[in-house]
């Protein structure tokens, strides 16, 4: 460390060269608080189905439009490290629920814009804390009344149809009853008989080309791949995968063959041959009529493949290989050897499909027993097919959501509302400081009807006024914003089977509390100077983009 | 101007008066910077590194070591305070304004014209008396969980929110008198492994008497979960491992090839029949199973053979994690396979795998006489985690300090009051100008009950005076409650500090704050390098 006889007097003099320092209500708090400001008011137009959407390029210059708060923030690199928090908040919701990004950000933000207000009425940032952590206790506590949809048979594609509707509608207002079909079905369909949905066995495959109601369910996996061999067809197969390459088979260590003549020579290729035949033959003859490589088929394994009449696929992913080890129900095995019978997986059809100009190898179980489904979108953008699959993605975790917890809220903004009415009730009832930050907690929570709303083309207002008009009696609990009609009017989300996730509004409220909390307790800032170099890497994505 | 300068020309220089004036205002700035951090109610920070990662943090010592300081004196008192982290584990935040007020302090009389050496003799002789007191006020007491609560729970209060404070504290004191296992004595703290695992909320955090481990069985065919286990720990390579010296192959036939193959995996082959066939004696039948964790890899071969058992097979252990594993489930490790013995195996209750998106975690439970536990933090965010660590490091060394000291000293800004009245009586015995320095520290051990009050909104001034007075009148220490700002007993709100932790800031600071007085110039060689 460079020390250096420093000249002025003061905190910032004994920093490195570069570094920050934003210290009290005006230079931290406020400007964290309108950062954050400014970044919810961004999301919020993205919010509910007729949220607009956003054209964001990233640093590496790709281009996406989409209305998915998950994507954008993402991709928009967000640098202020008040907004940041934020952006945590939203991604810790959805590695918990997978929807409800959006959510977690407006609330927030609209949550410190409301403190902003209360600030400037002199109420400390502690107590505005306190008094969103006590409001967020209370919500939590009336949230599970508010229920007004329980599902408890998730094998049945109607009800499922009936939940999942809402989420997919909000990223693909119009297309949503098609593409609901799909996954509740693809969902429903691979459904095991005990343990858990595992969202990994849903799989996405996007195809260029023709349109978005060409898209299907393919009960089995996909690959954009082609055969190794001439063999491109299997019916009613019995399937041996394995992990490692379908060749000749090597030491580790470094092998010399010793050949004096000419003669040995040929007697070595010949052995060398024969021992490989044999070698599949004796798969063959165990029946196996497909063969998965989790690497390299050698191009003499391939002609003896070819003799016998033996399909076989190359798959580089050793993750794909265990997704298809599961669909197929069959053994990786780590080495060539005569896979027994159990090892072995079936497939009703093994085939090379041609979707527009790509060619795709399916494996297709029409069968119960497929554990694996893979929706085969079309469509003719990059952009739009990766639009749909987060809207595919979406709906297949709060499947997941819903297996573990089938308790539904009512949507269109009615639970906001509901919630709000309550909690300014709650309100009255306290007697500190901390009933002004409860009733700014309320009246944040009108932000979702208001960009409903709002984004629909209406006043944010009225439309709230109207909400809460009809919140007042007992029976409007649930009533939520009409988006659908041609002036701004209710509907009761129940009946028009708006339902949101409970677990999505639960975790979404604690984690936007939190995020928005840790904000306002905040009253410094030291920010070291930005360290050059290249970027570091964003820590690898799961490796199954297909 | 002198024909032939002294010092490098570039060199830089600051005298006398400048040179003190420089370290009053470091410490008085870094006492500004740290002084919203004290105590329960005091306010948080966000550092941003250059990389853009947030931490947000109250901790003193963690924000000194985040903040970059580059100047000398201010780096002296990061340092102090790093110090006093690394022998107590709590006071980090105190040290720093201690420092920053003595010398603020000392600089009122140091203006009137006292000479700096007699300021630094009478802090000395202030230190004494002060030491003094502090052994008075030690409270001993008895090694019990109610009395280690209340000691963690008064550090982990002013780290982190109350409701996760009070959470923490018994997931601490809990792993502490495990591992202790009722002996009375300090325990290895390395014995407590902190697993972090991003999700869910902070109050999730819990204490698994037991392992974690951050990684799982690599092969999709094992079983997720397994009770009654026997736990094999080794440090046995199951994987073909090339020889030293170079070696190579010669055959003549594909035949001869094959049976290469075969004998060059005989090797480990051998070694997972080993294995296997010990399993097979001690659990077949049983209704027992069996885990492997191995310090070294295992090739996919011999995983396959591995998972056909039912064996769960954990490979490239952490070193730590092999020494822990042995203290929570018994059994010792191996490192070889020759003669394998049940007396070798460890046994836990519950073997089982979590994943955790692309995560792994294996939790090894329900141990007879765990000696290693873990702590499991659970978090929404990278922030609060690193929040929680650290506070968990704190209060884990605050209970360790307890157990060997034995004693504790009633909190809440007590025993600063109580030093402050004794020092004022003592003042009075000593002759001279040293007295001055006797007041002066006096009143710079009035700045933590003061911080206390200011940092909870209340007068700083009506505060002080009402402790003062209460503490003249009556035996017992005073102390200030938070909660309403008037004098209270600690020792009936169970707030306690480490005895240790006391000692050590009185110590370090007043020596510090000595040294800074009697610096006269400071100076930095010229850079004698072509860059400068």
């Amino acid at each position: 460390m460079a020390l250096s006889v420093p000249k002025a007097p003061g905190v910032s003099q004994m920093l490195k060269d570069g570094a920050r320092m934003y210290s009290g209500l005006e230079e931290a708090v406020y400007r964290n608080i309108s950062a954050c400001k400014e970044f919810a008011q961004t999301m919020r137009s993205a919010y509910g189905p007729n949220g607009m959407n956003k054209m964001i390029i990233n640093h590496i210059e790709k281009q996406f439009v989409t209305s998915d708060a998950g994507t954008i923030m993402r991709e928009l690199d967000v640098e202020h490290p008040a907004a940041k928090l934020i952006v945590m908040a939203s991604q810790m919701q959805d590695a918990e629920v997978g929807d409800g990004t959006n959510f977690v950000v407006v609330l927030a933000g609209a949550l410190l814009e409301s403190a902003e207000e209360l600030l400037r009425l002199g109420i400390t940032t502690a107590e505005i804390a306190d008094g969103y952590e006590k409001a967020l206790e209370k919500a939590l506590e009336i949230l599970p009344k508010l229920v007004c949809h329980k599902i408890e048979d998730y094998r049945n594609v109607d009800k499922v149809k009936d939940v999942l509707r809402t989420t997919i509608m909000s990223k693909q207002y119009g297309q949503e009853d098609f593409l609901n079909d799909l996954v509740s079905k693809a969902c429903v369909s691979i459904l095991p008989d005990e343990g858990t949905f595992n969202v990994d066995n849903i799989r996405i495959c996007k195809i260029l080309g023709s349109g978005l109601p060409k898209s299907e369910v393919v009960r089995g996996m996909v690959f954009k791949r082609f055969v190794e061999g001439d063999v491109t067809f299997a019916e009613k197969a019995k399937i041996a995968i394995f992990s490692c390459p379908v060749d000749i088979i090597q030491t580790e260590t470094k092998g010399t063959v010793l050949i004096k003549s000419a003669d040995e020579l040929m007697k070595f290729s010949s052995g060398e041959e024969s021992l490989l035949e044999n070698q599949i033959k004796a798969i063959a003859d165990a029946g196996v009529k497909v063969i998965v490589a989790g690497g390299k088929v050698g191009d003499m394994a391939l002609h003896f493949l070819n003799k016998y009449g033996l399909m076989a696929v190359r798959l580089n992913s050793k993750f794909d290989l265990r997704r298809l080890s599961r669909s197929v129900n069959a053994t990786v095995l780590p080495r060539i050897t005569t896979p027994s019978q159990e090892e072995l997986g079936y497939c009703d059809k093994v085939c090379i499909e041609e979707l527009g100009d790509t060619t795709i190898v399916a494996f297709r179980n029409e069968g119960k027993d497929s554990r694996i489904a893979t929706v085969v979108i079309r469509g003719a953008t990059d952009n739009f097919m990766d639009d749909i699959e987060r809207a595919l993605d979406d709906a297949v975790n709060s499947f997941k959501c819903l297996t573990r917890d089938g308790r539904y809220l009512p949507g269109a903004g009615a639970t906001e509302i509901e919630l709000a009415t309550q909690l300014s009730a709650y309100a009255d009832t306290l007697p500190g400081l901390e009933q002004y930050s409860v009733r700014k907690f309320a009246q944040a929570l009108e932000v979702f009807p208001k960009a409903l709303s709002e984004n629909s083309g209406f006043n944010g207002t009225e439309a709230v006024n109207l909400l809460y008009l009809a919140h007042n009696s007992e029976s409007g609990k649930n009533i939520g914003f009409d988006i659908e009609a041609e002036t701004a009017s209710t509907i009761d989300a129940a009946k028009a089977k708006i339902f949101d996730l409970y677990q999505g509004k639960f975790w979404g409220l604690k984690y936007a509390v939190g995020a928005a909390t840790t904000i306002l307790k905040v009253d410094q800032i030291i920010m070291a100077k930005r360290a050059g170099g290249p970027k570091p890497r964003q820590a690898a994505g799961s490796d199954d983009e297909s | 101007m002198a024909s032939i300068s002294l010092l490098n020309p570039k060199a830089e220089i600051a005298r006398a008066a400048q040179a003190l004036a420089i370290n009053i205002s470091a410490a008085k700035g870094l006492q500004d910077v740290m002084r919203t951090n004290l105590g329960p109610k005091g306010t948080v920070k966000m550092l941003v590194s250059g990389a853009g990662d947030i931490k947000i943090t109250k901790d003193g010592n963690v924000l000194l070591h985040e903040m970059q300081i580059q100047h000398p004196t201010a780096s002296m008192i990061a340092r102090a305070s790093t110090a006093q982290d690394d022998s107590t584990g709590d006071g980090t935040t105190t040290t720093v304004i201690l420092i920053g007020e003595l010398l603020k302090q000392a600089d009122i009389y140091l203006s009137e014209g006292l000479h700096p050496r007699i300021m630094a003799a009478g802090f000395d002789k202030a230190r004494e008396k002060t030491l003094e007191v502090l052994e008075n006020c030690k409270v001993p007491v008895e090694i019990n969980k109610k009395n280690l609560m209340e000691v963690a729970n008064t550090s982990l209060k002013t780290k982190v929110h109350p409701v996760l404070a009070d959470l923490l504290t018994e997931v601490c004191v809990d792993a502490i008198l495990t591992i202790a296992n009722g002996t009375l004595e300090p325990v290895d703290l390395h014995m407590v492994e902190l697993m972090e695992m991003q999700h869910k909320t902070a109050t999730d955090t819990q204490l698994v008497r037991g392992l974690v481990m951050d990684h799982g069985g690599r092969h999709p065919e094992m079983p997720k979960r397994l009770e009654k286990c026997y736990i094999l720990t080794a440090n046995v390579s199951l994987e073909y491992e090339k020889a030293e010296v170079n070696s190579g192959f010669f055959y003549k036939t594909a035949e001869e090839r094959e049976a290469f193959v075969r004998a060059e995996r005989d090797f480990i082959d051998q070694r997972v029949k080993k294995v296997i066939d010990l399993k097979r004696s001690l659990c077949d039948g049983t209704g027992k199973t069996f885990v492997l964790i191995n310090q070294k890899g295992i090739d996919p071969l011999s995983l396959d053979a591995l998972a056909k058992e039912g064996i769960l097979a954990l490979r490239r252990a952490k070193r730590r994690n092999m020494e822990r594993l042995a203290l929570a489930c018994g059994g010792t490790a191996l490192n070889t396979f020759e003669d394998l013995q049940e007396e070798h195996l460890g046994y836990a209750g519950v073997v089982y795998e979590h994943v955790l998106g692309e995560n792994k975690y294996t939790f090894v439970e329900d141990c007879k006489h765990p000696l290693s536990v873990t702590i499991l933090i659970k978090g929404p965010n990278k922030h609060t985690i690193l929040q929680i660590k650290d506070a968990i490091r704190d209060g884990l060394r605050a209970i360790n300090n307890t157990i060997r000291d034995k004693a504790l000293i009633p909190g809440a800004g007590a025993f600063e009051v109580r030093a402050y009245n004794e020092l004022l009586v003592y003042k009075d015995t000593i002759k001279g100008k040293a007295r001055l320095a006797v007041q002066a520290f006096a009143d710079a051990l009035l700045v933590v009950p003061k911080t206390l009050a200011i940092n909870s909104g209340y007068d700083a001034q009506d505060t002080i005076v009402k402790l003062v007075t209460e503490d003249r009148l009556t035996p017992d220490l005073a102390g200030l409650d938070l909660a309403t700002g008037e004098p209270m007993k600690p020792a009936d709100m169970g707030i306690y500090d480490n005895y240790i932790v006391k000692k050590q800031i009185i110590n370090s600071c007043s020596i510090i704050a000595g040294n800074l007085l009697l610096v006269d110039e400071v100076m930095r060689a010229g850079l004698t390098s072509l860059k400068g």
